[in-house]
């Protein structure tokens, strides 16, 4: 116990002072817009992209060689951060506002693929590509499957709409500061977690 | 006492842990043909569907020399950072001769001092090179090394018109490559 105690003592310490190195340039905790430097053909994203897969990292199980099952999901979206503004409300300062759609990310709209059909929260889906996006409410969600891919922001045709789910909103504590999209393995399937600030959602998933 | 101090202090451990893990140091990044076809859409400026985008992670010189020492020559490349760059073509093209039907590919590099080899690669969803195998190899065509005079910080991977047709331009540190895609 004693030796556990000590093992557990020194990997704080020494979690904790990586932590604490001065902010070099490789250091992953600046927000990107520190340190963002002129590229004469893209420049890097304010709100950097990022992949989440279902079995959760998959491309590294795959790469330790680990049993994993096949791939069942991955959503490519943008992750703004939060940066002391308020995130969800009412008011104008809020960046999104109760009742007015939302890209769930930033820049381009947030890509959903299911690689089998699904049922989100009950409602069929079949395997295939969608725009995924929400209108938040201060107590729910409400998920919209779209068919029009490859788009920036929201310019939704909502005839091109295919599925709508709603889902309550959850309190996220401690809140996060960079929006974060991941799949979570459940009791009956997966849960998308969505959260952002001091709000998450969750959305269930069966297949 | 001690169980709290053992908790406090495993709390402690997790929290910076997660803290640690908040954003890639080598984001991800996407680039369409054409060039900003999400943009272009909303403002009903494309009709048609895209002609290919690639999904790769970019990461930084940050003052290291980066071929021939952090990527190493003769040796497979993921052509980014974490995941292995994707390409995906939303229409058959012609690469050097070579055919590649519609699809979603990996796409790897071989980098020497005068020439990349590229290499697409059927098996998509891996991290890395790990997973490559030759078996699922589409096509490997070589592409002359360019030198450029402004070194690129962050690796870069941007498609490019060339008359009818399409170059796809890597770019990182003082070298540019370009492959030719034909529509």
């Amino acid at each position: 116990m004693k030796l556990l105690f000590i093992a557990l003592v020194s990997l704080c310490v020494i979690t904790a002072c990586q932590n604490e190195t001065p902010n070099t340039s490789s250091n992953i905790i600046v927000p990107p817009t520190a340190k963002i430097q002129k590229n004469p053909y893209v420049n890097l994203d304010q709100s950097p992209m990022d992949v989440s897969y279902y079995p959760a990292n998959y491309p590294m199980q795959r790469m330790k060689q680990q049993d994993t099952f096949p791939l069942i999901a991955r959503v490519l979206y943008s992750r703004p951060h939060k940066k002391g503004r308020v995130v969800f409300g009412n008011d104008g300062q809020s960046l999104c506002k109760y009742g007015i759609p939302w890209r769930l990310g930033a820049n381009e709209a947030t890509e959903v693929e299911f690689f089998r059909d699904v049922k989100l929260k009950g409602t069929a889906v079949s395997r295939g590509r969608y725009v995924m996006y929400c209108i938040p409410y201060p107590d729910k969600w409400v998920i919209k499957l779209n068919s029009n891919l490859f788009t920036w922001g929201l310019h939704i045709d909502p005839s091109t709409n295919l599925a709508t789910i709603e889902i309550p909103v959850q309190q996220q504590n401690p809140s996060i500061e960079d929006f974060t999209m991941l799949f979570e393995e459940a009791e009956s399937g997966v849960n998308l977690i969505m959260a952002w600030d001091d709000v998450k959602t969750v959305l269930p998933i069966t297949f | 006492m001690k169980y709290t101090l053992f908790t406090t202090l495993l709390c402690l451990f997790f929290t910076i842990s997660f803290a640690q893990d908040r954003i890639d140091k080598s984001p991800l990044d996407l680039n369409y043909y054409p060039p900003s076809y999400p943009l272009l859409k909303v403002q009903d400026k494309v009709k048609e569907a895209p002609v290919a985008r690639i999904l790769f992670s970019r990461p930084q010189k940050n003052g290291r020399t980066i071929f021939g020492s952090l990527i190493e020559y003769g040796k497979l490349w993921r052509l980014g950072a974490n995941e292995a760059t994707e390409i995906e073509f939303f229409k058959n093209v012609v690469i050097l001769g070579n055919t590649i039907k519609k699809g979603r590919y990996t796409l790897y590099a071989i980098p020497q001092t005068d020439k990349w080899t590229i290499i697409v690669n059927k098996d998509t969803d891996s991290w890395g090179t790990f997973k490559y195998s030759k078996d699922k190899d589409v096509a490997r065509f070589d592409v002359p090394v360019e030198t450029i005079d402004n070194p690129v910080e962050y690796f870069t991977a941007i498609f490019e018109k060339n008359g009818k047709n399409v170059d796809l331009k890597f770019m990182w540190d003082n070298v540019r490559v370009s492959i030719p895609i034909s529509l």
